[in-house]
């Protein structure tokens, strides 16, 4: 059986093909606009259609965008959202006089693996699941919202005065997380890996220079590991994190990682929640991307006859390399991120 | 209230086109539907426009229109990516022949309101052309004649696909000058390019190494110029038409040069069918490459090292896949296969231990084991049995069925003697070599292209044969670099030589005028109509005009041999009845200048009039046609060295000038005396 795609969906991807949404912060807050929409739509009757239709219309992005994976993250968030209001409404119903409702979510916390043998019928009409559901997703959006803030002033604890640090393309995190370091902190050097053939580290690198007190450098990407011996620390964004902990993030962070490890020097990774997914380097398709291999060789070259190019745009950081993450909710470990994603998602959405 | 709307923007989609160069897969379906890549061609233009920002498109098509409905229809339905916020509209010309007739259609549909973008089904682009409608626009806001913008790509001077244009661009505000069509099949030792170009224009640009991919900004103009102009067949034909009669038809054409960072390619013929199949699995038209799943929603393969996309759902397996490789879903390869460079459709079947190389198979085709392809095409549900060896471009049509062990290299086969719809054209060659039951030859051997109006530039001793695929785009370089070395000195003598050819031919008609009008004694009104008309045929400027009627007048018969050498008499005789004429032409002080200095190109020619010139000149002075001052003029500025005879014949006269000046007004001071 095929699901037919919503004409919202189709029109994200066609939108996200051609480039009109870009970041992986819009493409989330547009992905939750139109699960909002399907929340809100008369088109389900009880949480196991309703399930079904945010699995459908997953699945249609994912295969549709493999790479995008911040979709399917925010489908596992409304799908563990969906579980847990069916079963707090159920719970109210059954032990109305039982027990309080914070001691319900605890509960429920500890005795997780227990109870996920038991399956639960989801497919009972529930009242008033839908506005339980819609407050909810309030939550999610205002969190959505602060999140790039909440990042942002973390920044004070990480970054000190008269400090050398080297980060690497562009990133909307790590632009306004440096920006706020700027101004609370004085005689910063701040060198930008210019992350070439797109060479978007020269946005980053105008964008910061209007600010005051602060040194910019702007370097080819070759010349990362030369700069690193004087670096005090790494602050990477990242295009996705994975199960393992491990990155998947813009062509060059390899590079930037590495010479890192080399010279002992800490690399800080700004990862939002909704950027970490439950997927493993070997579980994907296709990890990487491949761009245009006019952006390396000019076509009328004589070797490009020849030659095959590639330009991939994203590099795999294994998870030994990175430092810190640093998201909305705080600084984690690598190590700790298989922790972060069973609280973020139910494990039975881990495949949609 | 409609029309205070934002202006939307449209475009025309040409389908039906390179009928001649798909054969024998362009007599079984719409060539805008052949699959490259495993996407049609169609989809690749409506992508193009689609990212472009194109509102509403007229796909144009006359032949298998059915097809082409359906295949949109489908498309809408299966979310095509082109299906977004762009409606497309199939329009069919019953007894369309052209691409003229194409947009006479249109401009009598009336469906186009503004500039427009012009692409032919067989583009292949990722170019954004919002800037260069923009670009149309601002000019058109400038210059009211703006009829047209062609867009064009440079491109590597080494690879012929036919598709290769030389222009002279003014470089002040990007105006077409001068447009020539290269050769396929090899470099061109030298241009021709007509004088006036760079006479007329202080700054102008030549560009050898332009690729035209089709595409153009059209002003509404356009098409009423193709109404206008019921001869203009194809778009070259428009391009022509206009540089020439610029000034009747008050319309210019302006050019547009895509970006390095923009691909661009048209899918004219199977070399270029090869070319841009290779460059779209190397990822040069990114983001159209297949696994970014340009078409259907659903990313369609898996892209591995060397450039090998394929599908989840087909089955491959002990295969070496060497590179550059597309397989599509439904696809069952056995073991032992070698593929190198290829594209395979849905659902295809090759056997064991084949062998194949540069190889482009269509939806459901049989390979059956032992197979050796090379640089062919395989259309759709065919079957190629045991031990074939196929190569040198051939296409074998949809549904034939080779018979094994056949040997084939550059032929093309089609599965029914009766799709001949081109022979029966062009004479009922209906007698074809059968292979089997369901494969025959077709011959591709024509003694005219008929897409290509530029037959006659090409070399005639080559029977013109449907351009094939092979190794020749490596080939070319060599050949050129030799030709390149060997042409050398010839250029340089070349380089002096003074007179296009279009002067001499407008001489010639004007001296043919003359002698008609001298012999029948015409009214001159006529004459001097003909003349205008020769000059607007061969675009002279006012000065080579007079320069030339003064010069024709000499060159008429009567004159060049007289009757008992007396070129007085003659030439009293001529000035007499076609006197009206010269001073048509010879009215303002720079005429006269221009009459003698044609005067004194005559003398060099003819030793007759070289005997009398100062007679000559005197007629003139007597029948008021040049004034003193402009012979003093000319006199001054006769040279020394060069012209020592004339100016010994002329001194008398000039004297005499002199003198009877002063004799008329005593206070004029003359300073021409030597």
């Amino acid at each position: 059986m095929k699901e037919q795609p919503l004409k919202e969906v189709t029109q994200l991807i066609h939108a996200i093909k051609v480039g009109l949404v870009e970041g992986s912060y819009s493409i989330t807050n547009k992905t939750l606009d139109i699960f909002k929409y399907i929340i809100m739509s008369k088109s389900w009757q009880n949480a196991d259609a309703l399930m079904q239709i945010v699995r459908a219309q997953c699945r249609i992005l994912q295969a549709a965008l493999p790479q995008e994976t911040v979709t399917s993250n925010i489908a596992r968030r409304i799908l563990k959202l969906t579980r847990e209001e069916f079963d707090l409404l159920q719970a109210k119903v059954q032990h109305f006089a039982d027990d309080s409702q914070a001691s319900l979510s605890l509960h429920k916390l500890v005795t997780q693996t227990s109870e996920s043998n038991v399956s639960v019928d989801y497919s009972v009409p529930q009242k008033g699941l839908r506005e339980a559901l819609l407050d909810h997703l309030q939550e999610v959006e205002t969190e959505l919202e602060t999140s790039s803030e909440n990042i942002c002033v973390q920044a004070e604890e990480h970054i000190h005065s008269s400090e050398i640090i080297l980060t690497l393309g562009h990133s909307r995190s790590v632009e306004n997380f440096l920006k706020r370091a700027i101004k609370k902190r004085q005689f910063l050097t701040i060198i930008v890996a210019e992350c070439a053939p797109a060479s978007r580290g020269h946005n980053l690198a105008a964008s910061l220079a209007g600010e005051k007190n602060v040194e910019i450098i702007v370097i080819p990407d070759a010349a990362i590991f030369a700069m690193m011996s004087r670096v005090n620390k790494v602050i990477i964004g990242t295009h996705s994190v994975l199960a393992n902990g491990g990155l998947r993030a813009a062509c060059g962070a390899y590079t930037v990682a590495l010479a890192a490890k080399h010279y002992s020097v800490p690399v800080i990774v700004l990862a939002p929640m909704y950027k970490l997914s439950p997927l493993h380097l070997c579980e994907q398709d296709a990890f990487n991307m491949v761009g245009c291999a006019e952006d390396v060789i000019p076509y009328d070259s004589i070797p490009a006859r020849e030659a095959k190019v590639y330009s991939p745009m994203f590099d795999y950081v294994p998870p030994e390399l990175v430092t810190l993450f640093i998201s909305n909710t705080g600084g984690h470990a690598p190590s700790y991120v298989y922790r972060l994603l069973t609280e973020l998602y139910h494990p039975e959405d881990l495949e949609i | 209230m409609a029309q205070f709307e934002k202006e939307i923007v449209q475009a025309i989609l040409i389908a039906d086109n390179n009928v001649w160069n798909f054969k024998p897969l362009s007599d079984e379906g719409s060539t805008a539907l052949l699959p490259l890549v495993n996407v049609k061609m169609l989809d690749y233009a409506l992508i193009a426009l689609n990212r472009s920002g194109v509102e509403e498109v007229f796909v144009y098509a006359s032949l298998y229109l059915q097809d082409i409905r359906d295949h949109i229809k489908a498309g809408i339905a299966t979310y095509a990516s082109w299906s977004f916020k762009m409606t497309v509209h199939v329009i069919g010309g019953e007894g369309c022949r052209c691409f003229g007739d194409a947009m006479r259609d249109l401009d009598a549909k009336a469906l186009i309101r503004g500039n427009f973008i012009l692409l032919g089904a067989d583009t292949v682009t990722n170019a954004d052309l919002r800037p260069v409608l923009e670009q149309h626009k601002r000019q058109a806001k400038f210059d009211k004649g703006t009829a047209a913008t062609l867009v064009f790509k440079e491109c590597s001077n080494n690879v012929r696909t036919g598709n290769e244009v030389l222009i002279a661009v003014d470089r002040r505000n990007d105006r077409l000058h001068y447009h020539q069509r290269l050769r396929t099949h090899q470099k061109e030792s030298r241009y021709q390019i007509p004088l006036d170009v760079f006479l007329g224009n202080s700054c102008v640009a030549l560009h050898h190494n332009l690729l035209d991919p089709q595409i153009a900004i059209g002003s509404p103009s356009m098409l009423s110029l193709f109404s206008d102009n019921f001869d203009f067949q194809t778009r070259d034909d428009f391009v022509r038409g206009l540089l020439i009669n610029e000034e009747l038809l008050d319309s210019r054409i302006y050019v547009a040069l895509l970006p390095d960072t923009q691909y661009a390619h048209r899918v004219n013929n199977w070399p270029a069918y090869q070319l841009v199949s290779r460059d779209i699995i190397n990822r040069w038209a990114y983001p159209l490459v297949p696994d970014m799943g340009v078409y259907k929603l659903q990313q369609q393969y898996v892209f591995h090292k060397d450039n090998i996309y394929k599908s989840h759902e087909a089955f491959v397996s002990k295969v070496a896949l060497q590179e550059n490789v597309v397989i599509q879903a439904g696809s069952h390869v056995d073991s032992g296969a070698v593929i190198s460079d290829s594209v395979i459709g849905a659902n295809c079947r090759i056997g064991k231990n084949c062998r194949l190389n540069n190889v482009f198979l269509m939806a459901d085709v049989t390979v059956k084991d032992n197979c050796r392809l090379e640089h062919c095409v395989v259309g759709a549900g065919a079957t190629v049995n045991e031990d074939c060896e196929v190569s040198g471009g051939c296409v074998l049509g949809a549904a034939s069925e080779l018979p094994a062990k056949t040997k084939l290299t550059g032929t093309l086969v089609t599965s029914t003697p009766s799709t001949q719809k081109i022979d029966e054209l062009e004479g009922g060659e209906l007698e074809l070599e059968s292979l089997g039951p369901k494969a025959f030859i077709i011959s591709d051997l024509t003694t005219g292209d008929p897409e290509d109006s530029d037959g006659e530039d090409f070399l005639p001793q080559q029977m013109l044969s449907i351009p094939k695929m092979g190794d020749r785009l490596a080939l070319l370089d060599e050949i050129s670099y030799c030709s390149d070395l060997s042409d050398d000195d010839d250029d340089a003598s070349r380089a002096v030589t003074p007179l296009a050819d279009d002067t001499n031919i407008f001489l010639g008609e004007v001296i043919d005028s003359l002698t008609r009008g001298f012999r029948e004694k015409s009214n001159p009104d006529f004459l001097i109509l003909e003349i205008n008309s020769s000059r607007y045929a061969y675009n002279m400027s006012l000065k080579e005009v007079n320069f030339n009627v003064v010069k024709a007048i000499f060159g008429m018969q009567t004159i060049v041999e007289p009757a008992n050498n007396n070129v007085l008499v003659a030439f009293n005789a001529a000035f007499k009845q076609l006197g009206p004429v010269v001073s048509n032409y010879i009215k303002t002080e720079d005429a006269m200048l221009d009459c003698l200095k044609a005067l004194e190109d005559v003398c060099e020619e003819n030793p007759l009039v070289r005997e009398k010139i100062s007679q000559v000149v005197h007629y003139l002075y007597v029948k008021d046609f040049v004034s003193e001052d402009a012979i003093q003029t000319w006199y001054g500025q006769l040279e020394e060295q060069e012209h020592g005879h004339l100016r010994q014949r002329l001194a008398k006269l000039v004297e005499w000038l002199d003198q009877s000046s002063e004799k008329d007004d005593d206070d004029e001071d003359d300073e021409d005396e030597d």
